[in-house]
């Protein structure tokens, strides 16, 4: 199985007798010890330090089709290297674009998605409903917004309904997460601890479908849900709504209901609140091993990993804007 | 699959050998690697082995595992270099 990899110290990546060389640097700007990444296994790169590459290695991870994913100081996404697309397909691309401008084929993809969306969201404030948390009344108010999506003709009305939930969804959180207050989503800064997890884990989760988008024959920049804008690949972010639930906020939970990432983990810099490379290293480990779990799938009938998953929910658009059947877009059913 | 190769060559051929290896699985000590594979990348790792290899003197020996949970690690003294994802 390949897997991916994660560069935290500064270094430089080389190509090296057909495989890749990652030489770590230190802050005097000595070398360490080289580290020989087997290209046979490597399915993509995130890179969080200061990285020296050149076109030879460019060259060759595009031959090899692998993403790069870059990451700033701030831990901010700031782009991806991704090779030529390898799995043209005008057919599909072609499709794609005519699901989109007519409003009548796109409205209820965006619908699915939010639906999808949602019903994830109330899965997880349910399980900690069972758990003695006082969710009665946010779970109330998600499923009264829930049962208006049908009703919005216009996919600026879906994203407002999509605002309300997500602020009905997101002031449940201080009653879920023991120790820390969130007082609401901030981002661009994010203003406190649980922000600034949720934050790095969409960002990852966003990274995550664009790579599984790459992978398909879908364009990344044409979305449904949120509007395909410039700068930008949005079906990625439409792809990120039904899974962030799922994968990010439940692992926030866990990481610090259990105390694994800790206030020590954070560093606070004017008026923001980041990850320091600790609490970024270790949430990435646990997002890996998150990834590369398995759920028995229901219509599939064999084990499934979490990132499969996200490929999975590609392989269902593209059905259906090939008019080859319906989408109904992911629920936990757990 | 989960394999630890370990190689017996020459030293006309060594080099060859490393950079071959370099390229599906991880280094850990001289001629020892190990690492997460499927069955077709290793296939391919050992067709390409052989040409290099000459029989009567070298040797490649490959462990294998279904998965990397059913072997048991331990190091003892000095890990000249870990595998793990996290750089």
């Amino acid at each position: 199985m390949k897997k991916p990899y994660y560069l935290f110290n500064p270094g430089r990546l080389s190509r090296k007798d057909n495989t890749l060389k990652f030489t770590p640097v230190d802050e005097a700007g000595n070398e360490g010890q080289p580290r020989h990444l087997p290209i046979e296994s490597v399915e993509e790169l995130y890179v969080f330090g200061a990285l020296d590459v050149n076109s030879a290695v460019l060259n060759f991870l595009g031959q090899e089709s692998i993403c790069v994913h870059f990451f700033n100081y701030y831990e901010h996404y700031t782009g991806s290297f991704m090779p030529r697309d390898y799995l043209l397909a005008g057919k599909v691309q072609i499709a794609q674009t005519r699901a989109y401008t007519e409003a009548k084929r796109r409205m209820p993809i965006a619908r699915s998605l939010l639906d999808g969306a949602a019903a994830n969201m109330l899965r997880v404030l349910r399980y900690y409903g069972y758990r003695e948390r006082d969710l009665g009344l946010p779970i109330a108010a998600i499923e009264d917004l829930r049962q208006r999506l049908p009703d919005a003709k216009t996919s600026s009305e879906l994203m407002g309904i999509e605002g309300n939930i997500r602020q009905n969804y997101y002031q449940a959180f201080d009653e879920i997460i023991l120790d820390y207050d969130m007082g609401g989503r901030s981002k661009r800064p994010p203003k406190n601890e649980v922000n600034a997890m949720i934050s790095y884990g969409n960002m990852l989760c966003y990274t995550q479908c664009l790579k599984q988008i790459y992978h398909t024959q879908l364009n990344p920049t044409i979305s449904f849900l949120h509007e395909p804008g410039y700068r930008r690949y949005s079906l990625a972010l439409d792809l990120a709504e039904i899974f962030k639930p799922v994968l990010v906020d439940r692992l926030v939970f866990s990481l610090l209901n259990k105390k694994i990432i800790q206030a020590n983990d954070f560093r606070w810099e004017l008026n923001k609140c980041l990850l320091k490379e600790s609490g970024a290293r270790n949430f990435a480990k646990y997002w890996d091993e998150r990834m590369n779990e398995t759920i028995q799938h229901r219509s599939l009938n064999k084990k499934v990993s979490y990132k499969h998953l996200i490929r999975l929910e590609c392989y269902k658009l593209t059905k259906h804007v090939l008019n080859d059947g319906e989408y109904k877009p992911f629920k936990m059913w757990w | 699959m989960y394999v630890i190769a370990v190689y017996d060559v020459n030293e006309k051929r060594v080099g060859k050998m490393l950079k071959l290896c370099r390229r599906y699985l991880n280094w850990i000590q001289n001629s020892v690697f190990e690492g997460e594979i499927t069955p077709v990348k290793l296939q391919e790792m050992v067709v390409e082995a052989n040409k290099i290899m000459q029989k009567e003197e070298d040797s490649l020996i490959l462990f294998k595992s279904r998965d990397a949970r059913w072997l048991d690690k331990e190091v003892i003294g000095l890990e000249r270099m870990s595998t793990d994802n996290f750089l």
